[in-house]
């Protein structure tokens, strides 16, 4: 196991065992976001290869002082977005200054067993809610709340403000919280029973 | 505080990020309204859920191919040569 030092110039030296740790380190992270931002397994592989790619021509620009795993993810963050607009060129970006999503689902689906809520298709719901978000919010809530960036780091990643970040987060949060309630609905209707 | 503001405050509220005569008020308006504490309890589990999503790894056979793939980019071997 090499250490940030020394992985950070065998990246540069493209040694195959900093590339295999580097690898490891970070895929899964990288898939995540290109997962919830673009919601097709065929497209989130492709933005790992090419963020990979994108990360070892650019490692020689690399600052030391910052995080790897964060500069990699804003490296996968672009690669998605490109790749968003190649698929849906046309699609309007929209206002952060739209009024927000009031709550409209109010089942208390918080009390459910943990079986029911840490299921693969709750898993794979959460994911399809995240990947049906406006564009502009989805990284928010995959970086902050399923990576656990700082607001700071996210707000790096996406290139926007703190404050912007936050507005989408909070957006995302009530967006997706009202999808998940109608997806539970039924199910505390049935544990009430 | 008024519902719509709750909502407003809301992730501010669970990211400890409300000043404290802020947070009071919201904490008094959750007190007595049902429906703001079933959003405030819905949102935290949908963070927890959120956070549990990182158990979720790239699977062992994609893995593989993904290495592969950027292996053979990487160092310009032709694929089916290792």
């Amino acid at each position: 196991m090499l250490d940030d030092t020394k992985l950070l110039a065998g990246l540069r030296q493209r040694d195959p065992q900093a590339f295999t740790q580097f690898f490891d380190a970070n895929v899964d992270r990288v898939y995540r976001l290109a997962l919830g931002m673009l919601g097709q397994r065929a497209d989130a592989e492709e933005v790992v290869q090419a963020t990979f790619l994108s990360a070892f021509e650019a490692i020689g620009r690399f600052e030391p002082h910052a995080q790897l795993s964060t500069w990699l993810y804003r490296i996968a963050y672009n690669h998605a977005l490109m790749l968003l607009r190649r698929r849906h060129p046309e699609e309007p970006l929209p206002d952060d200054s739209e009024s927000l999503p009031l709550p409209a689902t109010l089942v208390d689906w918080s009390t459910l067993p943990e079986d029911q809520l840490l299921s693969e298709e709750v898993h794979e719901t959460l994911f399809a809610a995240i990947s049906s978000l406006p564009e502009r919010l989805r990284a928010a809530f995959v970086l902050r709340d399923i990576e656990t960036l700082s607001t700071a780091e996210c707000a790096h990643v996406q290139g926007i403000s703190e404050s912007a970040c936050k507005v989408r987060l909070h957006r995302a949060r009530l967006l997706l919280r009202e999808r998940l309630s109608q997806y539970f609905r039924e199910q505390v209707a049935e544990e009430a029973l | 505080m008024t519902c719509e503001e709750l909502v407003h405050y809301l992730s501010a509220y669970i990211d400890h990020e409300l000043d404290a005569e802020l947070s009071r008020d919201a904490q008094e308006h959750l007190a007595t309204c049902q429906r703001c504490q079933v959003v405030l309890n819905t949102t935290q589990r949908l963070i927890l859920l959120g956070h549990d999503q990182r158990r979720y790894v790239v699977s062992g056979a994609l893995r593989e191919n993904l290495y592969r793939r950027i292996e053979q980019s990487l160092y310009h071997k032709p694929a089916g040569q290792g």
